[in-house]
C-alpha cells in the first residue's frame, strides 16, 4: 500500500539534495515517521547529522531504537556505525513533509503519533494494516497494534509534557485526531505533569499550572470578549454564504479601514481636540458668517472656524497641571498615527505575501478547479447553483480554450497585440488628459476665487466643481476601461483583471497627483491661511466621492438591475465588480489620509462615509447584483488590494503628508504652526529646550546624531539594502531547492513503481514457497514486533514490514546461501562497496554543507557511489529485490 | 452567565477551548445549534457526558451544510462509524477544523478525507469524477468529465502512479492560498 522509495544511493538526485538543508530535516524526520526507515540501508548513510538537532529534545531514544532493528541487512550494517552518535529526537515537526502520505484514519481509542505529522504516518501504517490483514495474522496483529499505541501515546505524553504550556495546547489542538482522543491526550499530559513524574517540586507546580489555567482562562475570555465585540459578523456570514469570498473580501477591507479610521479619529480627538476644547471652548467665528448649511458640502464657511481644519488649532502651551504644548501635540499625534498606518499595512501585507503568494503556482488550474475552488462558505442554494454553473462554464472554456491557442495564427496574434497597444495607449493617453484637464480647472478656479471670508452662497456652490469633475471622471473612466477590456483578449482571467486594475489606479494616481500639485505650490503662495484651504478642498473631494459612491450603487446597480432584468434580459444581473469598488474604497481612504494634517477631524467624515457605505452596499449587493462570475482567486486579489492600498496610496499620501511639514512654510495667521520655517523645526525648538535641562541630555544627542546625521541615514541605508540582498539570495536558493526536492518526488515516485513491478514479478514466482513458511515468518515476525515494542519508532508497521518481507526475504536468503553463495558474496560485496561510496559522499556532503548552504555536492563522491551502485545492479539483480524487500512494504 | 454552567461544567469548556479552536461562547453556540436539530434528542444538559449521536440525514439539513455538495462527505468524514452518526464532540470537532482558526496542514488532511470517496487513501479518477460532477451539477458529458480529471490528475501527481496521494494534494494545497479562506464554513 504505501511504500517508500529507498533511492538513496540509487538516486542521483537524492545526493544533490542532500547537501541542502530542508532535506537533512526531513530525512531525519524520515527515521521517526518512517518505520522503514530503519531498514533502509541508503538511511544509514544519512545518519551523519549535523549535532544541531537537539531543538526539540524531548526523550530521545532515537538511535537506541536502532539496536532492535529486527532485520538488519548484516553486511550493509558495516555503513552504520556513525549512527550511535546520532543525537536523535523524537518530536520532529515538520508540517511540510513528503513522506507520510495518507491521511489518518479515526480508529477510536488510538492516540498516537506526536504532532500531526507524525501522527499520520503512524495511523497510515496502521490502516495499512487491516484492509489486507490475514486472517493468520489477525491475532498477532492486535496485540501489535496495541502495544505499538500505547508506546505512541507513551512518547506523544512524554514530547507533549516537555513543551511549555501553550505549545502543548497549540500541538494538541493541530492534531488531525477526535476531540475525544485530544482530550484523552490532554488529560494524561495533565496527570503526567502532576504524578511529580517532570517536576520535584510539587507544590511549586501545582502553583504554576493553576497559574497557567488561570491565565488561559483569562486568554480565553479576552478572546470571547474581541469576538463580541466584531463588527456585523452576522452580515458577513450572510454576504460570505450569498455571495462567496471574493465579494467577502470587499466588506472586510471596508470594515479593515473603517477601524484605520476609528482608530484615526480616537487618536486625534484624544490628544489634539480634547485639549484645545478644555483649554478655549469659544470658537472665534467672525460676526458676518452664519451657518448656511451648504457649508456641510463645501466645508468652507462656517465650518472654517471649527476645530474641522488645522487653521483653529492654536499655537500655545497650554499651562495646566502638565504644560501641554499644542505643537508638539498636533506633530507627534500626525505623524505616530502616519507611522503606525504604514506598521500596519507592512505587516499585513507582508502577512498576506507570505500565506497567498509564496507558493502559489498557477500551473495546475484544473487541480485547483476540481479541489480547491469550491467555497464551503456558500449556503445559499442560488448562489451554489450559479456557482456549479459557472465552474462547468469556465471548465468547457478551458477545454476549449487549449485547442484555441494552438490554433491562433501569427496574423491573429499580431491583430491581438495591435489591440493592446492601442487600449494601453488610450487608457494612459485618458488617465493623462483627466489629468491634464483637473490641472487646468483649478487654474481657472484660481483666477476667479478673491478672499474667502465675503463668499456668497453661489461662490461656495461654485468651489464644488473641481471635486464634481474629479468624482465624475473617477466615475465614468473606468467605464471606457472596462470597455476596452472587453476588447482585448487575454490569455488569462488574472491578466485581465491586473490590467484592468492597473489602469485605474493609473487614472486616480494622475488625477490626485496633480491636485496635490496644486494644493503644494499655488494655495500656500495665494491664501494667507492655506492650509485650511486644503483641508477644505479634501472635505469636498471626500464628501462629493461618497455622493457619487451612493448614486453609482444605487443608480448604477440598480438600473442595469431593472434593465437586465425587466428591459433587456440578455444583459442579465449586474455582477459586482470586486476590483472597481475595492479600488473606490482605496481612493477615498488616500483622500482622508492626505487630509489628516490638513483637517485633523476629517476621519470622522470618512468614519460616517464608510459605515453607511457598508450597508448601503450590502443592500445594493443583495437586491440587485449577482456573484461575479469568474470568483478567481479570491486571496491572491485580497494580497493585491492590500498591496495597492500601501504603495501607490498610502505610500502616496505619506509623501504629501512629509513634505508638506518638511517643506513648505506654514501660514503665519493661523494654525499650531504659525511663526516656524517649515512644521518640523518644532522638534528641533523642543529638543533646544530639553537640552536646556541637563539631565535629558541624551535627547538632543541622539537627535543630533540620529535624527538630523545623514551618515546614520546613509548606514542604515546600506545595512538594509546589504540585508535585503542576502535575503534576495536565500530565496534564490530555496526556489532552487524547490526545483530540486520536486525532482526527487518524482524520481522516488519513478523508483517506487520500478520496485512494485520487481516485487509483484518476484511474488509471481515463488509463491508456494510463501505459503509453506508462512507460520514461521509470523513468528519472527512477533518476536520483532514485541522486542521494537520499547521504542518509539518500532511501529506496527514494521510488523506489516515483515509480513510481506521476511517471507521473501529468509526465503530467498536460506536459497541464496544454500545454492548461491558466490552471488550473494559479490553482491553483498558490491552493497558495502556502494555504501562506502555513498558515506564518502556524505561525509564531504557534510563538510561542504557547513559552508554553504546550496552547495552542490562533491561530484567525484557521488560518481563513485554511482559506479559502485551500477556494479551492484549489473553483477545481481537479486540483490535490489532482497534489498527492497527490506524497505518497501506493499 | 447562570445556564451555561447548566450545560458543562468548567472542566469541559477548558477541555474544548483546549482541544478545538472555538471559544467558550462559540462552544455554547454550537451546542444550542446542536440541540436545535432534534430537541428531543439532545440533552441541555451536556455535564455527564450522555452518549447521543445524531444521524446524518438531520445534520445535513442544517443552514450551513444544506447547499453544500460535499455535505454528506464532510458528516461521514468526521464520524467515527463512518456512516455520518455524529456526536456533539464529533460536531464540534468537524466545525472546529473548518473553522477560520485552524492551520491548513489540518485542513488538508480532513480535505483529503472529504474528497476520498472510496476511502481508499488516494483521490483516484473516480474520486475526482465524482467530486466534479457534484461540482457541475452532473451537466458535463463523460468525456469533458474524463478529460477535466485527467488534466487534474496530471498536473498535480507528482510521483507518476496516476492518483493523487495525499503528499501530492498537500502539494497542491499549498499552491492554492485561496484553500484556507474556502475550506471555512462559519458558524
Amino acid at each position: 500500500m504505501t511504500s517508500y522509495s529507498n533511492g538513496g544511493v540509487f538516486n542521483p538526485a537524492y545526493h544533490d539534495s542532500e547537501t541542502l538543508e530542508i532535506d537533512r530535516r526531513s530525512s531525519r524526520k524520515h527515521q521517526h515517521t518512517n518505520p522503514y526507515a530503519r531498514v533502509d540501508p541508503a538511511q544509514w548513510g544519512h545518519n551523519v547529522e549535523p549535532g544541531d538537532n537537539g531543538e526539540w529534545g524531548a526523550a530521545g531514544d532515537g538511535w537506541t531504537r536502532r539496536e532492535n532493528v529486527p532485520m538488519g541487512l548484516i553486511s550493509t550494517r558495516l555503513g552504520s556505525p556513525p549512527l550511535q552518535q546520532n543525537p536523535n529526537n523524537t518530536s520532529q515537526i515538520d508540517p511540510d513533509s513528503q513522506y507520510d502520505r495518507l491521511p489518518p484514519v479515526q480508529l477510536h481509542s488510538s492516540i498516537s503519533g506526536n504532532m500531526t505529522m507524525r501522527w499520520r504516518g503512524v495511523t497510515m501504517r496502521r490502516m495499512s494494516m487491516f484492509p489486507n490483514a490475514d486472517p493468520a495474522h489477525a491475532a498477532f496483529t492486535e496485540d501489535a497494534i496495541k502495544s505499538e499505541m500505547e508506546n505512541e501515546e507513551q512518547n506523544l505524553i512524554k514530547e507533549l509534557v516537555a513543551l511549555s504550556t501553550t505549545e502543548q495546547i497549540r500541538k494538541i489542538r493541530e492534531l488531525p485526531v477526535s476531540f475525544e482522543e485530544k482530550k484523552h491526550v490532554r488529560t494524561q499530559v495533565t496527570a503526567f505533569k502532576s504524578s511529580g513524574q517532570y517536576h520535584h517540586f510539587t507544590s511549586l507546580t501545582d502553583f504554576s499550572q493553576n497559574m497557567s489555567l488561570s491565565m488561559r482562562r483569562f486568554g480565553y475570555s479576552i478572546k470571547s470578549a474581541r469576538q463580541t465585540l466584531q463588527l456585523w459578523q452576522g452580515i458577513m456570514k450572510e454576504i460570505g454564504g450569498k455571495f462567496g469570498s471574493s465579494v467577502l473580501n470587499y466588506f472586510v477591507l471596508l470594515k479593515w479601514l473603517l477601524l484605520f479610521n476609528i482608530f484615526s479619529f480616537l487618536v486625534n480627538f484624544g490628544f489634539i481636540t480634547i485639549p484645545l476644547l478644555v483649554y478655549d471652548l469659544s470658537l472665534n467665528v467672525s460676526p458676518n458668517v452664519s451657518f448656511r448649511g451648504l457649508e456641510l458640502l463645501t466645508g468652507a464657511g462656517y465650518f472654517n472656524y471649527t476645530i474641522m481644519y488645522y487653521g483653529s488649532y492654536s499655537n500655545e502651551t497650554i499651562r495646566g497641571l502638565l504644560d501641554y504644548d499644542m505643537q508638539l501635540a498636533y506633530f507627534f499625534t500626525i505623524s505616530v498615527y502616519m507611522v503606525l498606518c504604514g506598521l500596519v499595512l507592512i505587516f499585513s501585507m507582508a502577512s498576506s505575501f507570505k500565506k497567498n503568494y509564496a507558493l502559489a503556482d498557477p500551473a495546475s488550474n484544473s487541480a485547483w478547479q476540481l479541489l480547491c475552488s469550491w467555497d464551503f462558505s456558500i449556503t445559499n442554494e442560488k448562489a451554489v447553483n450559479q456557482r456549479k454553473n459557472n465552474l462547468r462554464i469556465q471548465l468547457k472554456e478551458s477545454l476549449s480554450e487549449k485547442a484555441h491557442r494552438e490554433r491562433q495564427t501569427t496574423s491573429e496574434q499580431l491583430k491581438q497585440y495591435g489591440i493592446y497597444f492601442g487600449s494601453w495607449l488610450l487608457s494612459t493617453g485618458l488617465a493623462a488628459g483627466c489629468g491634464a484637464s483637473i490641472f487646468y480647472l483649478c487654474h481657472y478656479e484660481d483666477e476667479r476665487v478673491e478672499d474667502t471670508e465675503t463668499w456668497s452662497a453661489l461662490k461656495e456652490a461654485e468651489t464644488l466643481l473641481v471635486p464634481f469633475v474629479v468624482s465624475l471622471m473617477n466615475m465614468v473612466i473606468p467605464l471606457f476601461f472596462s470597455l476596452f477590456n472587453k476588447f482585448e483578449q487575454y490569455s488569462s482571467q488574472r491578466k485581465q483583471i491586473y490590467a484592468l486594475l492597473f489602469r485605474n489606479v493609473l487614472l486616480r494616481i494622475s488625477i490626485l497627483g496633480v491636485l496635490c500639485y496644486y494644493w503644494m505650490n499655488t494655495v500656500p503662495q495665494k491664501f494667507t491661511c492655506w492650509e485650511p484651504m486644503v483641508g477644505q478642498a479634501l472635505y469636498r473631494l471626500v464628501i462629493v466621492d461618497f455622493i457619487f459612491l451612493m448614486l453609482g450603487s444605487l443608480f448604477g446597480e440598480f438600473l442595469s438591475n431593472v434593465i437586465g432584468t425587466k428591459i433587456q434580459p440578455r444583459l442579465g444581473v449586474p455582477e459586482f465588480d470586486v476590483a472597481r469598488n475595492v479600488l473606490e474604497i482605496i481612493y477615498a481612504q488616500t483622500l482622508a489620509w492626505i487630509g489628516i494634517y490638513f483637517s485633523p477631524l476629517l476621519p470622522v467624515i470618512q468614519i460616517l462615509k464608510f459605515f453607511i457605505l457598508f450597508y448601503l452596499k450590502k443592500v445594493s449587493l443583495t437586491h440587485n447584483c449577482q456573484p461575479p462570475r469568474r470568483s478567481g482567486r479570491a486571496a491572491q486579489m485580497k494580497t493585491i488590494f492590500i498591496f495597492l492600498l500601501f504603495f501607490p496610496f498610502f505610500v502616496g499620501a505619506l509623501s504629501i503628508v512629509a513634505y508638506t511639514s518638511w517643506r513648505l512654510t506654514p501660514s503665519e495667521q493661523c494654525g499650531p504652526f504659525r511663526g516656524l520655517n517649515s512644521t518640523f523645526s518644532v522638534t528641533g525648538e523642543w529638543i533646544d529646550h530639553v537640552n536646556n535641562n541637563s539631565s535629558t541630555h541624551w535627547v538632543g544627542w541622539i537627535y543630533q546624531n540620529v535624527i538630523r546625521s545623514e551618515i546614520f541615514y546613509f548606514l542604515s541605508t546600506l545595512i538594509i539594502l546589504v540585508i535585503i540582498y542576502i535575503f534576495w539570495q536565500l530565496i534564490q536558493g530555496r526556489k532552487q531547492l524547490i526545483v530540486l526536492l520536486r525532482r526527487q518526488i518524482i524520481n522516488e515516485g519513478k523508483d517506487k513503481s520500478f520496485l512494485l513491478e520487481k516485487l509483484q514479478n518476484l511474488q509471481k514466482s515463488c509463491p508456494e514457497v510463501n505459503k509453506k513458511h508462512k507460520k514461521r515468518t509470523t513468528h519472527t515476525s512477533r518476536r520483532s514486533a514485541e522486542r521494537s515494542s520499547g521504542s518509539q519508532s518500532n511501529s506496527n508497521a514494521m510488523v506489516q514490514v515483515l509480513l510481506a518481507r521476511q517471507q521473501l526475504e529468509e526465503e530467498e536468503r536460506r536459497r541464496a546461501s544454500g545454492v548461491s553463495v558466490p552471488s550473494d558474496i559479490s553482491t553483498s560485496d558490491a552493497v558495502t562497496q556502494a555504501m562506502l561510496a555513498r558515506q564518502k559522499a556524505e561525509r564531504q556532503d557534510e563538510n561542504v554543507y557547513e559552508i554553504t548552504d546550496g552547495h552542490p555536492p562533491s561530484l567525484d563522491a557521488v560518481a563513485q557511489s554511482l559506479a559502485a551502485r551500477q556494479r551492484a545492479e549489473d553483477r545481481d539483480e537479486y540483490w535490489s529485490t532482497t534489498h527492497f524487500n527490506q524497505s518497501n512494504p506493499v | 452567565m447562570g445556564n451555561k454552567q447548566t450545560i458543562f461544567t468548567d472542566e469541559q469548556l477548558d477541555a474544548y477551548q483546549d482541544c478545538t479552536f472555538f471559544t467558550r461562547k462559540e462552544i455554547l453556540r454550537l451546542h444550542s445549534r446542536y440541540h436545535e436539530l432534534a430537541p428531543h434528542l439532545v440533552p441541555m444538559d451536556y455535564t455527564n457526558e450522555p452518549d447521543c449521536k445524531l444521524p446524518l440525514a438531520l445534520i445535513v439539513d442544517m443552514p450551513e451544510l444544506k447547499e453544500n455538495p460535499f455535505r454528506n462527505r464532510i458528516v461521514e468524514s468526521f464520524s467515527e462509524d463512518g456512516m455520518g452518526n455524529l456526536s456533539f464532540n464529533e460536531f464540534v470537532d468537524m466545525f472546529s477544523v473548518l473553522s477560520e482558526m485552524a492551520p491548513r496542514e489540518l485542513k488538508a488532511i480532513y480535505a483529503f478525507k472529504i474528497y476520498d470517496y472510496n476511502v481508499d487513501n488516494y483521490l483516484c479518477k473516480e474520486d475526482l469524477e465524482k467530486t466534479l460532477n457534484k461540482l457541475t451539477k452532473e451537466e458535463l458529458t463523460p468525456e469533458e468529465v474524463e478529460l477535466v480529471c485527467e488534466k487534474a490528475i496530471e498536473e498535480a501527481d507528482l510521483d507518476g502512479d496516476n492518483k493523487l496521494s495525499y503528499a501530492d494534494f498537500e502539494n497542491m494545497i499549498t499552491r492554492a492560498p485561496d484553500f484556507l479562506s474556502t475550506f471555512h464554513i462559519r458558524i
